[in-house]
C-alpha cells in the first residue's frame, strides 16, 4: 500500500471546439497556472510534473517537449503518459503513484489536447498497419458496431440513449468549463440529428474539444497544511483488454477492463453498494450507449437495468447518484485531457468548489477513464484519508 | 492577454504531410498474407493453452502469454457478430482518403475462429443486416498480399 495522498487544486481551460488564440503550450500553462492558484502553491512548490496527450491528433511528436515548460516540467522530474482516451486518468493515477511512492510531495499532471490544430480522423486512422488501418472505421464506427451487440443483448432502446444525451448537455449549463451546452436540448432533437454510424447520431457521440486540466497531487503532511477539504485518493486502477475489437466478445455488455478494475478499487476502499455509497460519479462516456453500459460494468444496477437507471432519473443532478454534474465527455472532450477533467471534477465536488454543478455534501466520489478499444481506469476519491 | 479572435489577424502556419514507412510484418502475417494471395485460404492460429483460433493470427496470446504456432484453415463464411452502416465519410487509414458512404460493417466471426474480425460487409442498408446473418468473403482476382485482398463480406443465403 502507498502512502496517503490527496488531490489540493484543480484547474482548468474553459474548453471548446477551436481556441486559435493560443497555441497547446499556451493553453497548458492556462490550467497549470489555473491549479497552482487553486492549491495556492508557487511553482517552485512543484517537485514533478506529469503530462497526459493522446499523441498525432495534433500531427505532431513530442508534445512534453514543445508544452513542458507550460506545465511547469523545466528541470523537474518529468513524464508524458499516453494510452488514448485514458491518457487523463492514467497521467492522474501516475500523478497519485509518484506521491503515494514517497518520493515526491507535490505532483502536478497535466492532460491537454488541441483538436482543433490536426486532423484527429487521420490521428484515429494510424492503427496498426497490417490489419485495422484497412477495415476499422474509427471510434464511431467502431462504437456502433458495439452498440448493435450492446442493444441485442441488454434491450436498450434509442429513447434511453437520447437522454443521456440530454442530462449530459443540460448539466454542462451548469459548468463555465463546458464546451456543449444546450439548455433546450430533446430527445427527439437529438434523434433527429445525423446518423454518423447506424444506430449512433451526431448528438450521442462525444464532441472534439481544445482544452487542458491540471491536479495537484500532495502527500499526507502537505495536503492537511494547504487544503481545508482534501481529496484523499482511496483507490486507482487500471486495466487493459485485448488490442483486436474482435477478439473481445459484446465489448461494451461485458467491458472486462472496467469491472476488473472497479471490483479490485471496490475491495479497497470496502465499497460494496456503488450506487448508495457513492455521492457522485465522473464518468468517461465517449458517448451515450457507453454511459448506460458503465452504469451496468460499474454495479450501479444489475446488467440490463442501465437504461431504467436513465429512464427514472437516477442519476440526474437530483438523483440517487448524480452521473457527470460537469457534462461529462459528451459535453466536452480534449481527449489527452478528458480523463483528467473527470479525476479533477470529482475532487472539486469533494473540495466542495463545484459551483451550480456542486451536488451537497460529497464525502465519496468515483471518477473513471476509458481508452482505445477497451481500457479502462478507476479512481475512489475521499474526503476522509482512511 | 486576452485576444479578440474575431477582429485581430491571427497567423496560422499550414502544413502538409506526405511521409513514407514499411512496416515489417513479422512471420506470422507473412504466413497469413503469402497464404490468402496464393491460395485465397483464410487461416488463424490455435493459442496451444486456451485453444482459442485467432484472426489476425497473434504470435503470442494475449490471455495466456504463450508463443502460437498451430495454423487453422477457416472461415471463408462466417456469422455478422455486430454491425453498422456509416454515413460518415471516414478517412480510410490505408490510403488516406474517405471512402465512399453508405456503407456497410461489421464484426465478422469466421467459421473455425474465435475471434471475430472488423470488415467491410456487401450489405449497406441497416434493416437489412442482422446479428447472426451468415456472410461469405469476397476476395480479389489479383491478390496482393494484405487485407485488401479481401474486398467484403456479402450476404448468403443460410
Amino acid at each position: 500500500m502507498g502512502k496517503k495522498v490527496a488531490i489540493i487544486g484543480t484547474g482548468q481551460t474553459n474548453h471548446c471546439s477551436s481556441r486559435e488564440d493560443v497555441n497547446e503550450m499556451e493553453l497548458v500553462y492556462e490550467a497549470a497556472a489555473a491549479a497552482l492558484k487553486d492549491a495556492e502553491m508557487t511553482i517552485a512548490e512543484i517537485d514533478a510534473v506529469v503530462l497526459a496527450n493522446m499523441e498525432l491528433f495534433e500531427g505532431r511528436a513530442l508534445h512534453d517537449m514543445w508544452c513542458g515548460e507550460g506545465g511547469g516540467a523545466f528541470m523537474k522530474h518529468s513524464f508524458k503518459i499516453s494510452t488514448g482516451g485514458t491518457s487523463g486518468t492514467s497521467g492522474a493515477i501516475s500523478g497519485y503513484y509518484h506521491a503515494a511512492s514517497g518520493l515526491f510531495d507535490r505532483v502536478m499532471v497535466v492532460g491537454f489536447e488541441k483538436h482543433s490544430d490536426g486532423n484527429t480522423l487521420a490521428g484515429m486512422a494510424l492503427t496498426d498497419p497490417f490489419w485495422d488501418r484497412h477495415v476499422a472505421a474509427a471510434a464511431i464506427g467502431n462504437f456502433a458496431l458495439s452498440v448493435s451487440e450492446y442493444m441485442a443483448d441488454r434491450g436498450v432502446t434509442e429513447e434511453q440513449s437520447a437522454k443521456v444525451a440530454v442530462k449530459a448537455r443540460r448539466n454542462a449549463c451548469n459548468n463555465p468549463h463546458a464546451h456543449l451546452q444546450m439548455p433546450d436540448l430533446t430527445v427527439k432533437k437529438v434523434l433527429e440529428s445525423p446518423v454518423l454510424a447506424y444506430p449512433v447520431h451526431r448528438l450521442e457521440m462525444c464532441p472534439q474539444s481544445d482544452g487542458a486540466c491540471a491536479i495537484i497531487f500532495a502527500s499526507e503532511e502537505i495536503a492537511k497544511k494547504r487544503c481545508p477539504r482534501p481529496a484523499w485518493v482511496r483507490a486507482a486502477v487500471t486495466r487493459h483488454d485485448h488490442i483486436y475489437l474482435g477478439e473481445v466478445k459484446n465489448r461494451l455488455a461485458t467491458m472486462r477492463s472496467l469491472k476488473e478494475a472497479a471490483k479490485v478499487a471496490y475491495e479497497t476502499v470496502g465499497i460494496k453498494e456503488p450506487l448508495k455509497e457513492f455521492d457522485v460519479a465522473e464518468i468517461y462516456d465517449p458517448l451515450t450507449y457507453a454511459e448506460i453500459a458503465w452504469y451496468e460494468a460499474l454495479g450501479f444496477c444489475e446488467d440490463g437495468e442501465g437504461g431504467k437507471l436513465i429512464d427514472d432519473g437516477i442519476t440526474h443532478m437530483d438523483g440517487e447518484l448524480p452521473v457527470n454534474p460537469s457534462g461529462g465527455v459528451i459535453s466536452t472532450n480534449p481527449v489527452g485531457a478528458s480523463g483528467t477533467i473527470r479525476v479533477a471534477e470529482a475532487a472539486l465536488q469533494i473540495h466542495g468548489k463545484g459551483g451550480k454543478r456542486q451536488i451537497p455534501d460529497v464525502s465519496l466520489a468515483l471518477a473513471t477513464g476509458y481508452g482505445v478499444y477497451c481500457w479502462s481506469d478507476v479512481l475512489i476519491l475521499s474526503s476522509k484519508p482512511d | 492577454m486576452k485576444r479578440n479572435v474575431e477582429k485581430e489577424e491571427l497567423l496560422r502556419i499550414p502544413i502538409h504531410m506526405k511521409l513514407h514507412y514499411r512496416f515489417p510484418a513479422g512471420a506470422h502475417y507473412e504466413r497469413f498474407f503469402r497464404e490468402l494471395k496464393k491460395t485465397g485460404k483464410i487461416m488463424g492460429i490455435k493459442c496451444p493453452e486456451c485453444e482459442r483460433v485467432l484472426v489476425p493470427p497473434r504470435p503470442v496470446c494475449g490471455e495466456c502469454f504463450t508463443r502460437t504456432e498451430e495454423w487453422v484453415q477457416v472461415g471463408p463464411k462466417g456469422t455478422v457478430v455486430a454491425y453498422t452502416s456509416i454515413y460518415f465519410p471516414f478517412i480510410d487509414g490505408a490510403t488516406g482518403k474517405p471512402r465512399p458512404i453508405p456503407y456497410g460493417a461489421g464484426l465478422i466471426q469466421l467459421d473455425g475462429a474465435f475471434s471475430a474480425i472488423n470488415h467491410i460487409l456487401e450489405e449497406g442498408d441497416p434493416d437489412n443486416l442482422h446479428i447472426g446473418m451468415r456472410v461469405e468473403a469476397v476476395l480479389k482476382k489479383e491478390r496482393e498480399g494484405n487485407i485488401g485482398d479481401i474486398l467484403y463480406f456479402k450476404t448468403i443465403g443460410e
